[in-house]
């Protein structure tokens, strides 16, 4: 059945049309409606909440954006995880409706899934249901998770099946209009011993476009499965970002995820990572550019829950003009995660003195024969560096690129896909203005 | 009370017969001043969480744990019209 969606705001009426526009699985319906009936008793978070004290949203005003679908014709803003990159497969969305989809066939023959979420859900939906219902990220978790949970649509999914190793990158490309509404939600299962690297990028059709994301990533590494995720965020100057991101990572497997924050006018993110079996290993590692007056505050978790896990996270801000991170990081060691080794650090170069960074980590350990350690920090260019840099022959703004990039380059030696860095390093170099 | 000037969150304060205005940010935590109470004679206005106070005509910080000012807005009352020019620096 084919219903017009013609309402605004995220009412009742609004949730029924959209699910009636859906042919989806009874099971999947009842989830939505579950994490509706969540979404619609609570309230946004405010100040008051532990969580949301150094992020205000009170100029955000959810009944501006709207559940249903436009179908605009729009320019497709450059991918820039991709190029140069020869692809496995490639998924590119527009306002939450799918309109490219492609993935090798040396890849479809082996089993490998890989695509629009809604499509492939309503095709395969009792093989990807467990993964469902494993509920990654808690749809109770807040109004947000819940909104996600309740009304997602547009996107992506990766399934490897159990063996196949993909040795080419697949990309997908989530891209919003001026004012839309994007509630992708990604899906990666890598099965017992499979391996694929995976570059998400979102982005709009302009640099000041608004909007607003709300979203969720659940990455799921079985046994022995090396997973490498690289996520872009690279939304317009307008856009509120609200995400609820969760990876699940079992015995003997590998998650390396990267993640990239350059736009949108505020964003909160919750990153989790919980390391589920023996000897699993995380590699965590952020770049954040910010600028105007940007908010993106990153709420990061590495949860040991087994003997011999490795954690690893690494977060490097720069900030200009009246921009503002924020950095919330928390390593967890449960009682029976003996010999963890985790380690997180956050480092912030203030390019004005105008910006803020907030950075605050933590440890919670219950086990009594780990290696836990934690850094942060923060400072200015030093004007020494700029002034040596300008005697050798440099330009003050070609000094203040290289020492940003110097400053970056820590972690992007531990990206190990070149175009990701290529990409990094180019965008921030963009920004980058004179100090 | 607090207003939204051009996408921007203002606390107005109405103290001895006049109008002030600034930015709804306590410099110490980020955290909103519009909660905070007035002493009109003093013409301050406290932070709600830590007790900061800043003056409500230049945005001073002239209490800890706040040391820098936060932003004082331009106001011109015209009839029963409240005006409020946003200072950007």
């Amino acid at each position: 059945m084919s219903v017009m969606l013609t309402n605004t705001g995220f009412t009742q009426e609004a949730f029924d049309a959209f699910l009636a526009e859906r042919s989806e699985p009874d099971w999947l319906a009842d989830l939505r409606k579950n994490a509706w009936s969540r979404f619609d008793e609570m309230s946004l978070p405010t100040s008051r909440d532990e969580e949301w004290m150094r992020t205000d949203i009170r100029l955000f005003k959810l009944d501006k954006f709207s559940l249903a679908v436009e179908s605009n014709e729009v320019e497709l803003p450059r991918a820039l995880l991709a190029e140069g990159v020869e692809l496995g497969g490639r998924s590119v969305s527009v306002d939450r409706r799918s309109v490219e989809c492609q993935l090798s066939e040396k890849w479809s023959n082996q089993g490998v899934l890989f695509g629009s979420l809604d499509a492939i859900v309503a095709e395969h939906g009792d093989q990807l249901r467990p993964y469902f219902e494993r509920h990654l990220v808690d749809p109770h978790f807040d109004k947000f998770s819940a909104l996600n949970a309740a009304c997602w649509s547009g996107g992506s999914v990766l399934f490897v099946p159990k063996g196949v190793q993909i040795d080419e990158p697949l990309h997908s490309l989530s891209v919003m209009s001026d004012g839309g509404t994007d509630l992708g939600k990604t899906l990666v299962i890598l099965e017992e011993g499979a391996e694929a690297t995976l570059l998400a990028e979102s982005a709009s059709t302009t640099v000041d476009a608004g909007g607003l994301h709300c979203g969720s990533i659940e990455l799921i590494v079985e046994k022995g499965a090396r997973l490498r995720y690289v996520n872009l965020q690279n939304w317009g100057n307008g856009v509120w970002h609200f995400a609820h991101q969760m990876a699940h990572v079992a015995a003997n497997a590998n998650l390396q995820w990267t993640i990239g924050a350059l736009g949108s006018r505020l964003a909160k993110v919750n990153q989790r990572v919980a390391l589920i079996g023996q000897d699993a290993e995380a590699q965590v590692n952020g770049v954040m550019f910010t600028q105007g007056k940007q908010h993106l505050c990153y709420n990061t978790h590495q949860h040991h829950q087994a003997e011999f896990c490795q954690s690893d996270l690494l977060y490097k801000a720069a900030l200009q003009d009246r921009s503002r991170t924020v950095w919330r990081g928390m390593i967890q060691v449960d009682e029976g995660a003996q010999r963890t080794n985790a380690y997180q650090r956050n480092d912030n170069l203030m390019l004005a003195t105008t910006a803020r960074a907030d950075s605050i980590p933590g440890l919670e350990i219950e086990a009594d024969d780990v290696r836990c350690t934690h850094g942060s920090t923060s400072g200015r260019v030093d004007d020494q560096q700029l002034f040596y840099a300008m005697t050798r022959g440099y330009t003050r703004q070609e000094a203040v690129r290289m020492i940003v990039s110097g400053f970056f380059q820590k972690v992007f030696d531990r990206i190990t896909i070149e175009s990701v860095r290529e990409a990094l390093g180019e965008a921030i170099g963009r920004r980058v203005r004179d100090i | 009370m607090l207003v939204e000037v051009d996408d921007q969150l203002i606390v107005l304060i109405h103290a001895a017969g006049h109008f002030y205005a600034l930015d709804d940010v306590c410099t110490h935590d980020g955290g909103p001043l519009s909660d905070g109470p007035v002493d009109a004679a003093a013409a301050t206005i406290a932070c709600p969480r830590h007790g900061a106070k800043f003056d409500i005509k230049s945005g001073a910080a002239v209490t800890m744990p706040a040391t820098k000012a936060t932003i004082a807005h331009e106001v011109k009352v015209e009839g029963d019209k409240v005006f409020v020019k946003l200072c950007d620096s």
